[in-house]
């Protein structure tokens, strides 16, 4: 019972992926982003010309959001098998991730809301996809400590099998200083290191799909290999 | 102290491995091409928007004192002439000796990080921030994200300095010793082309 449940949980991230594909790039279009550069004519125009598309694909991402939360506590629950690693970074992880999924639920919500009355000024439609870029693209901390706290967890595993390969610590620490340039969008409307940009946007997506495959490997053979008890 | 003992004979053979092995484990290397690579990314980008304003480039170019970027690259060269002098100490048994080593090197370092701060003090003085134009922006991106490198080596270098005083005959104490003089190295190699790229390219 206790290995199907986890397969669940493993599986559940791969649907994950399926929707914020289908809804994030393919319905609303998201990818890659509009241009933080534009004026809000512009922005208020991308969103009237894709209102279904966008409000549409925002139900789809809600859904892919919530099939994150059980690949989550399966990372969890595997560090809580591993032997000297103290409970604490098991916990950490997991509030690490619980955030990561609410840093991208709240975007999901700005952007149905500025999709939601395409009349209006369209300065205030340009604020809320603003805030919602910003938010899902630039609050890095959540996921660094994420993956500090798994990389720590591996490294400190004395298990006679080990629960990951160690190299999975140091993706994971690599992830960490992957998610640093996105902190700089802050400053800039255009170029590398604005919210469409290669080093700020690009950069961080690439390091965080090599991540997620990696861990769904790893959380695999984990599964596998684990003695029912 | 008595593990210590219990395993020596054993870490005897393990510090006189085949000398064909890959240094540290091999996770660390997983580390170091996917963080060079990503820097290889950086180098480009920079490459690409120098290209695009080559007269504004090498004007602000010409506002850095490159003195500092050469006095940094000494320093830093030292302090990893340091490390491999402690790695050789290491496998000599000479765990005491090491960990100087590695205080010296993790000195170079703090070094290399007042310059650093000194530096950006001055520009900051000028009136040059990353806002100012696109070489400065790139300049403390690629310098700042350099610097966290370092910074987080300092770290490391002060366990190795901790392990090596307690005696690195420890289960996988070489092997973080290896690991950890590779990542030092990498901070130092990056820095080697860093260095050039801005503060010289003409």
């Amino acid at each position: 019972m206790n290995k199907s449940a986890q397969y669940f949980c493993l599986w559940s991230a791969a649907a994950m992926g399926v929707f914020v594909i289908i809804g994030w790039w393919l319905l609303a279009h998201f990818v890659p982003p509009p241009s933080p550069g534009w004026t809000a004519g512009e922005i208020a125009e991308f969103y009237v010309s894709n209102l279904t598309g966008i409000r549409t694909g925002m139900i789809f991402m809600l859904v892919g959001a919530g099939f994150f939360i059980p690949f989550i506590a399966l990372i969890s629950s595997q560090m809580r098998r591993m032997e000297h690693t103290p409970p604490v970074l098991a916990y950490t992880q997991l509030l690490g991730g619980s955030m990561s999924v609410m840093i991208i639920l709240i975007p999901i919500m700005l952007w149905t809301t500025a999709a939601f009355r395409p009349e209006r000024n369209p300065e205030i439609t340009q604020m809320l996809n603003d805030a919602a870029w910003l938010i899902t693209a630039m609050t890095f901390s959540p996921g660094i400590i994420q993956n500090l706290s798994i990389g720590l967890a591996v490294l400190w595993d004395r298990s006679a099998k080990r629960i990951f390969p160690r190299w999975v610590a140091y993706v994971n620490f690599w992830m960490a200083l992957g998610f640093l340039p996105a902190g700089l969008m802050t400053y800039f409307k255009t170029g590398p290191f604005a919210w469409n940009g290669l080093l700020a946007f690009w950069l961080p997506l690439v390091a965080f799909t090599i991540w997620f495959n990696v861990m769904f490997i790893a959380l695999m053979r984990a599964i596998r290999e684990q003695r029912d008890s | 102290m008595m593990s210590g003992i219990e395993v020596t004979a054993d870490t005897r053979v393990a510090r006189s491995r085949a000398e064909r092995h890959l240094p540290g484990e091999e996770g660390v290397w997983v580390f170091i091409m996917g963080d060079m690579v990503v820097f290889a990314l950086f180098f480009a980008v920079f490459v690409w928007y120098r290209g695009l304003d080559p007269v504004l480039f090498s004007e602000s170019q010409a506002t850095l004192n490159a003195g500092y970027g050469l006095f940094n690259t000494c320093l830093l060269l030292t302090s990893s002439w340091f490390v491999v002098l402690a790695m050789n100490a290491v496998r000599r048994d000479l765990d005491r000796q090491a960990a100087l080593l590695f205080v010296l090197a993790l000195l170079c370092g703090l070094g290399f990080s007042l310059i650093k701060v000194l530096e950006y003090s001055e520009k900051i003085a000028a009136d040059l921030t990353p806002l100012s134009n696109d070489f400065y922006m790139f300049y403390y991106i690629l310098t700042g994200l350099h610097f966290v490198h370092v910074i987080i080596g300092m770290v490391v270098m002060l366990f190795m300095a901790l392990l090596a005083r307690r005696g690195v005959s420890r289960s996988g104490g070489l092997s973080f010793l290896e690991g950890g003089a590779s990542y030092w190295h990498m901070v130092d190699l990056l820095w080697i082309v860093l260095f050039p790229l801005i503060y010289l390219m003409k």
